[in-house]
């Protein structure tokens, strides 16, 4: 029982991981970014080029993870993002213009990797770290996912408190609730932007990194597999709430967990979306999602 | 403005949530020579009926999630040109295979199988490797009479009348050699995990493995199955664990394995592991030592006996300075298969290639995956177990040694 809980926080956490910077992104200046998985594969991939060559430890690689991250999501947003944005006639146009446009750009990191990798798995076996484990008795757990889950939960609070607390976080916040108003504050939409995207690919450079080690290794197509479920666990907690996000990926996993524990583990995922569906019926704003956008 | 931006996010919202939920509601010396049945040695040979140029199209995934595959084969079907070519098998005739990449999409698939069948220069199409699109190419091409050949393609509904042929064998067809491997490690009890998106897998898991459980004298003690694109296996793989039976039988997709086993493995488990043939091509090399051990039966491998195989694999090391794996093998098959028929049949006409292939696959030959024999339009072949020794897969006998 202990480990099954144990897990689903693991699984939970790679979730939370994931979705954090696609729900910062779009719960603040309104980018549903559907290129984040290709986002967050290419960084871990050009970490799997680097250690390839040379054997880093593993705060090295998630740092060029992150680097790398942050100038995608920054170089997304430059080139595809804001000239949408210029040109849709209006916000909702933009909104789906940027949905397709990022679904269109995803699939270049995608194709390069792919390329050069034969759509076989990397990972970073050529690193430092090693993965251990120990046994505690009643649980079996791993120093990759201690990582994991500390990283994980770690970064939800810290960027809960970011938004709530620091002025670029409480600017951004004004930005989700109306950027007309925000801009005659004196808000500098476009800086705000930008950092949002950068933070936000930083975050996914981070997953992507973390991901890989505690799987030992991804494939080019792992980050559209997580998409899916990131997305509903942003869905199901409520767009534009942290806490939200946590929920959602904690719940995702442990329906997840839970029916592949007590079934023969085939009807995991209709089941999860079945109840996730159910949820949306009661609440269709999410779990979280109403109170976070009166709060603002 | 406001009010605008919040209505279109609750439609964005709204649209996102509809998409989410359908998706998540709702996959050397020459080959000639050592033919044991048709070919240089048979009816052909002269080329006289034959055109100067013979025109093939080759549908398949170039790019894409199936590009591993669809590269690896065109090495093969380029490899096995030339051969022919040298060969003299047709004599003067030359074999010209042109390229379309399908991605990932049946639709471009089927748009190509359409222009191949409509255009008279195709005398023959080489099929994708992808079932999904197989499955929407193979009602047409034999509609229209023209002769396709599929590599992998495993699943039902590929192989369907006359001038469908496939030269990747089933799977579960040579599965029972890892019969005898667990039988001589002394297996008693296994649990199996599947990927319950892929036929194929589903049939290894469901069918295949039971099957040689009751045959080989151990109990199969816990069935598990995971979603097409599954990424952790933590909690499959600490079930199986906690089970802890003699072996594990894991029918998972290539990308998945070093997952799966790596994660198995720290789990605590530390039982025979078997797999299937999608373990190989190079998708063990991320797990390294911890996949060291792994076991699984499949249609061909760098390192097997036989002269046949190791004359393709001299062959495609001196051209491409690399092992050659099972896709490029079996493209490789496919084209010598085609040749053959060309040469049986002494005419690029697609009504008699079809008999001619079918003749050769009345006859069987020896190819780069040994010796191929057809069941119907199906191949199959002895089938070779190998192991993965933690940076290369290697041949293993059935007891082990």
């Amino acid at each position: 029982m202990a480990q099954d809980v144990l897990n689903a926080l693991t699984l939970g956490s790679l979730y939370l991981l994931f979705a954090l910077g696609m729900s910062l992104a779009w719960g603040t200046i309104g980018i549903l970014n559907f290129a984040h998985g290709s986002i967050l594969m290419f960084s871990a991939f050009s970490a799997y080029l680097v250690v390839r060559e040379v054997a880093l430890s593993m705060p090295v690689l998630l740092l060029i993870g992150a680097a790398v991250g942050a100038v995608l999501s920054l170089l997304v947003q430059v080139l595809a993002f804001e000239p949408i944005q210029r040109r849709a006639k209006d916000h909702r146009q933009a909104e789906l213009q940027i949905l397709v446009g990022g679904i269109g750009i995803a699939i270049i990191p995608l194709a390069i990797a792919q390329h050069i990798t034969s759509s076989v798995p990397f990972g970073y076996s050529g690193g430092t770290f090693r993965v251990d484990t120990y046994d505690l008795g009643f649980v079996r757990i791993s120093n990759v996912q201690i990582v994991t889950l500390v990283a994980a939960f770690g970064l939800a609070a810290a960027i809960g408190w970011w938004l709530k607390a620091a002025r670029p976080g409480l600017a951004l916040r004004g930005i989700g609730v109306d950027p007309e108003v925000s801009s005659l504050m004196g808000v500098d939409r476009r800086r705000l932007a930008l950092l949002t995207m950068a933070v936000a690919g930083a975050l996914a450079g981070l997953a992507g990194v973390l991901l890989t080690y505690y799987l030992g290794s991804i494939a080019p197509e792992t980050g559209d597999a997580f998409l899916l479920k990131a997305f509903a666990a942003i869905i199901l907690g409520g767009v534009g709430s942290i806490a939200g996000v946590v929920l959602g990926a904690v719940i995702l996993a442990g329906i997840e967990t839970f029916v592949l524990v007590t079934t023969s583990g085939t009807w995991a995922p209709a089941i999860a979306f079945g109840v996730i569906f159910l949820m949306l019926l009661v609440r269709p704003n999410g779990l979280l999602g109403r109170q976070e956008v009166r709060r603002t | 403005m406001n009010s605008g931006s919040r209505i279109g996010r609750r439609k964005a919202l709204g649209s996102a949530g509809a998409l989410l939920l359908a998706v998540g509601l709702a996959a050397c010396s020459s080959p000639s020579d050592s033919s044991s049945g048709s070919g240089s040695g048979g009816s052909g040979g002269g080329g006289e009926g034959l055109p100067d140029t013979v025109t093939l199209m080759a549908i398949n995934g170039l790019t894409g999630p199936v590009a591993f595959a669809g590269t690896n084969a065109q090495k093969g079907y380029d490899l096995a040109v030339e051969q022919v070519e040298a060969d003299g098998l047709l004599g003067d005739t030359t074999i010209e295979i042109e390229y379309k990449d399908s991605a990932a999409s049946a639709q471009e698939a089927a748009s190509f199988a359409s222009q191949a069948i409509t255009d008279q220069k195709y005398t023959a199409i080489l099929g994708p490797s992808a079932s999904a699109q197989s499955t929407a190419i193979s009602p047409l091409v034999d509609q229209a009479g023209i002769p396709t050949v599929y590599v992998q393609s495993g699943s039902e509904g590929v192989v369907t009348g006359d001038y469908t042929f496939r030269l990747t064998p089933p799977a579960a067809s040579y599965f029972d050699i890892a019969g005898d491997y667990v039988e001589a490690q002394g297996v008693k009890t296994a649990s199996v995990l599947f990927n319950s998106g892929n036929p194929t897998l589903v049939q290894l898991g469901q069918d295949s493995v039971p099957a040689l459980a009751e045959d080989h004298g151990f109990e199969v003690v816990s069935t598990a199955g995971v979603e097409a694109t599954q990424q952790d296996f933590t909690t499959p793989t600490s079930q199986i664990a906690g089970d802890d039976p003699d072996a594990a039988f894991l029918m998972v997709q290539g990308p998945q394995y070093p997952v799966a086993i790596t994660q198995l493995r720290q789990a605590g488990y530390d039982g025979v592991l078997v797999g299937m043939s999608a373990a190989g091509a190079g998708n063990l090399s991320s797990a390294g030592e911890d996949a060291a051990g792994f076991v699984w039966p499949t249609n061909f491998t760098a390192d097997q006996e036989g002269e046949s195989s190791q004359a393709f694999v001299d062959a495609y090391r001196e051209k491409y300075g690399e092992d050659p794996n099972n896709y490029a093998a079996e493209a490789y098959d496919a084209v010598w298969f085609i040749a053959r028929g060309l040469a049986e049949a002494d005419s690029a006409d697609r009504t008699a290639l079809q008999e001619g292939l079918a003749a050769v696959a009345a006859d069987g030959f020896s190819g780069a995956q040994g010796d191929i024999t057809f069941d119907g339009n199906d191949a199959r072949v002895p089938g070779v177990l190998v192991q993965w020794d933690g940076s290369r897969e290697v041949p293993l006998s059935t007891d082990g040694s």
